[in-house]
């Protein structure tokens, strides 16, 4: 009865009952998920249900109240942001979070720093570290901001700096990446351009995405949650996802 | 790569360092000179002040402007290495063969002890956290110096730098001895420090000062970060307090406390924390302005005061702030079309400075003088203090030159935004 392995590819994020509570109010009430390695996975579901409280759950910026959170096997709950981080997996945030008076270079190389094992060295000279340069150019390249390298992060455009997001959360290579609505306040073109950006960074990689714009998330997702007042409403394919009458009620609305 | 690119490559390589070390060559040469140029006893003693507050200064921006950690008891470290470094020089006096001159290896060791000892739970947080534990630190040290032996109570501590084994020429009698003692290791702790901010840490000192939330998220534990900055600040700081034993072979319990913690604090601010040569600016002039201030009037707490409230409402980012914002337009070659601009500000604010030290002047007379004698010169016209005329008319000129410069003010404001776009699209083009 049980299908064979191979058709059931290893887990990268694993929730069991994850509950979170702020004061008395409960806004994750009981996730149970599992997310494959290698999938690209779209969280969506209404204002307020709780997609950044489980994003800030799996990247330990908060304590869970209950249940447990695995990350490629190993137990992770409650863990600190940097462990985590460490045991591979990245984030972006829904608001721009880059170091503003740093420039565009120093802030993905910033980002590179701990993945190439420098960690706190005070005897390393940055200038002289060939694979931290070559990282760094290569992440500039990739987001398109080589031109506006000395360019302080703080006077970049909206635009640049939702891609300089990106790039500081891909830098260090992780391999199970979160990103949290990449796309708010972009116009169409730029829409366009950061969703072709993220395919090719997560090539490859675990993404997990939250996504207001329901035609990126059909688009790039191979999985879809709806995650509805705390809670998994369903899981599955964007076809099945977009079937599903309960989906339809509660989210996708009269057009879907 | 052609030959030709390889090589021009390297030229670039080379400049780039040359620009990164260049000014410290220069630097050297002014140091070698200086005692020379103004070769009086006095003068040296104070170049040696000025080498010891720089390098306490650039420690103590080792915490504010690079990690974003506003301290108010930077001088505990400072003190204590100074102490250490007396009791040192006493142990020498009684045979311990250890000469004088590397003192500052005590002195570096006792702050790096004492930094990793508070900084151990005093980095957890930066902000008014650490701000405020920093002051509890500082005020109970200054009290426990007050009566604990070690630092010698209300009489404090004396050595003798002349005892032990000396380098040859080297006595350490002679001030200007002492003088090239301090500058070497002034120079010697600066170029770390400098080499600090070009490294894995030092970066991300400033990415943890910047937003530390963020920090957290890619890999790095922001507690830790702190911690090795104020550690290694403790330590610089200890090598400044060294340095302070040598020179004056005696420490007191003001060393150690608040008010030593916020001189260092003053410097670094005047100087501009968002630069490297910011303190170093700012310990030279504050270091002078003590120094000689006292010699050309009473009141100079006050002007000292004054002085730092101006800075921090008008130019925050301090001197080295101040001058790095002229670098583009001295860039694209235009500095002189400023210069109108600033004689329309120099002439208001020498009136109002006039009219001001004028008030000050009577005012502290007034306030301060002993018996009844009521006459008093300033700018060497001679008045009696307590009729108003005097006051009128140095306040009437200080009021004056303030509604001048209120006036003057904005159009030099324009004319420097004008001159300073030009040069950004000259540059830009």
């Amino acid at each position: 009865m049980n299908p064979p392995a191979a058709i059931h590819p290893p887990t990268a994020i694993q929730l069991t009952d994850v509950r979170k509570s702020f004061g008395r109010t409960e806004i994750i009430r009981g996730v149970s998920l599992e997310i494959r390695k290698g999938e690209r996975h779209a969280i969506i579901g209404p204002n307020g249900g709780g997609k950044s409280t489980l994003f800030n759950l799996i990247s330990g910026k908060f304590p869970v109240s209950h249940g447990t959170i695995k990350l490629n096997g190993e137990d992770v709950t409650n863990a600190r942001p940097f462990e985590i981080n460490r045991r591979g997996l990245s984030r972006s945030f829904q608001v721009t979070n880059i170091f503003p008076r740093l420039n565009v270079y120093e802030n993905v190389r910033c980002s590179v720093l701990w993945s190439l094992g420098y960690k706190y060295s005070f005897w390393n000279d940055l200038n002289r570290l060939g694979d931290v340069k070559e990282r760094t150019e290569e992440v500039l390249e990739q987001i398109g901001l080589t031109a506006r390298r000395h360019i302080p992060a703080a006077v970049l455009s909206y635009a640049e700096q939702r891609a300089l997001e990106i790039g500081i959360t891909i830098a260090g290579g992780a391999d199970v990446i979160l990103f949290d609505e990449p796309t708010a306040g972009m116009s169409r073109g730029e829409t366009e351009h950061a969703v072709n950006l993220i395919r090719t960074l997560s090539k490859d990689k675990t993404l997990v995405i939250v996504e207001h714009d329901m035609g990126v998330v059909f688009d790039l997702a191979d999985r879809i949650s709806v995650l509805v007042y705390g809670e998994i409403l369903t899981t599955g394919a964007p076809e099945e996802v977009r079937a599903n009458k309960a989906v339809q009620e509660a989210y996708l609305g009269v057009d879907a | 790569m052609t030959d030709r690119a390889a090589g021009s490559v390297r030229n670039i390589a080379w400049a780039s360092y040359l620009r990164s070390y260049g000014l410290w060559v220069l630097a050297a040469v002014a140091i070698f000179a200086l005692p020379h140029v103004f070769d009086s006893r006095a003068n040296q003693s104070m170049f040696g002040q000025m080498g010891i507050f720089v390098v306490f200064a650039l420690s103590y921006n080792m915490l504010l402007g690079q990690s974003g950690m506003l301290s108010f008891g930077h001088a505990v470290y400072f003190g204590f290495a100074g102490f250490i470094s007396v009791h040192v020089m006493r142990i020498i006096e009684s045979g311990f063969a250890f000469p004088v001159v590397l003192l500052p290896l005590f002195g570096a060791a006792a702050g790096l002890a004492l930094g990793i000892i508070f900084g151990s739970f005093s980095t957890r947080r930066a902000g008014t956290v650490f701000a405020m534990i920093s002051l509890g630190i500082a005020e109970l040290v200054g009290a426990l110096a007050f009566f604990i032996g070690f630092f010698g109570g209300e009489e404090g501590i004396s050595g003798d730098r002349m005892s032990g084994p000396s380098l040859p020429g080297l006595s350490l009698g002679p001030q200007i001895q002492v003088y090239y003692v301090i500058a070497a290791w002034t120079l010697v702790a600066a170029l770390l420090m400098y080499a600090i901010t070009r490294t894995p840490l030092g970066r991300m000192a400033n990415a943890v000062r910047d937003n530390p939330e963020r920090a957290e998220f890619i890999g790095y534990n922001t507690q830790r970060v702190r911690f090795r900055m104020f550690a290694l600040s403790g330590m610089f700081a200890g090598v400044a307090g060294a340095l302070f034993a040598i020179q004056f072979e005696f420490l007191q319990f003001n060393n150690i406390g608040v008010a030593a913690s916020g001189s260092v604090l003053l410097m670094t601010f005047i100087g501009g924390v968002g630069f490297f040569m910011g303190p170093i600016l700012g310990a030279i002039l504050v270091t002078f302005l003590e120094l000689e201030l006292v010699n050309v009037t009473q009141a100079w707490l006050l002007y000292f005061g004054l002085f730092f409230v101006l800075m921090v409402m008008f130019v925050p980012a301090g001197l080295a702030g101040l001058i790095m914002r002229h670098q583009p337009i001295w860039r694209a070659g235009i500095l002189h079309k400023l210069a109108p601009a600033y004689g329309l500000a120099l002439v208001p604010s020498l009136i109002f400075a006039v009219g001001a030290i004028g008030l000050i002047e009577i005012i502290y007379f007034t306030s301060t003088r002993a018996g009844l004698n009521t006459v008093m010169s300033v700018y060497t016209i001679t008045f009696d203090a307590v009729k108003p005329l005097p006051w009128i008319i140095a306040g009437v000129v200080a009021a004056g030159g303030f509604v001048l410069c209120r006036l003057t003010f904005p159009t030099v404001r324009k004319v420097w935004d004008e001159v300073f776009l030009e040069a950004m699209a000259k540059l830009n083009r």
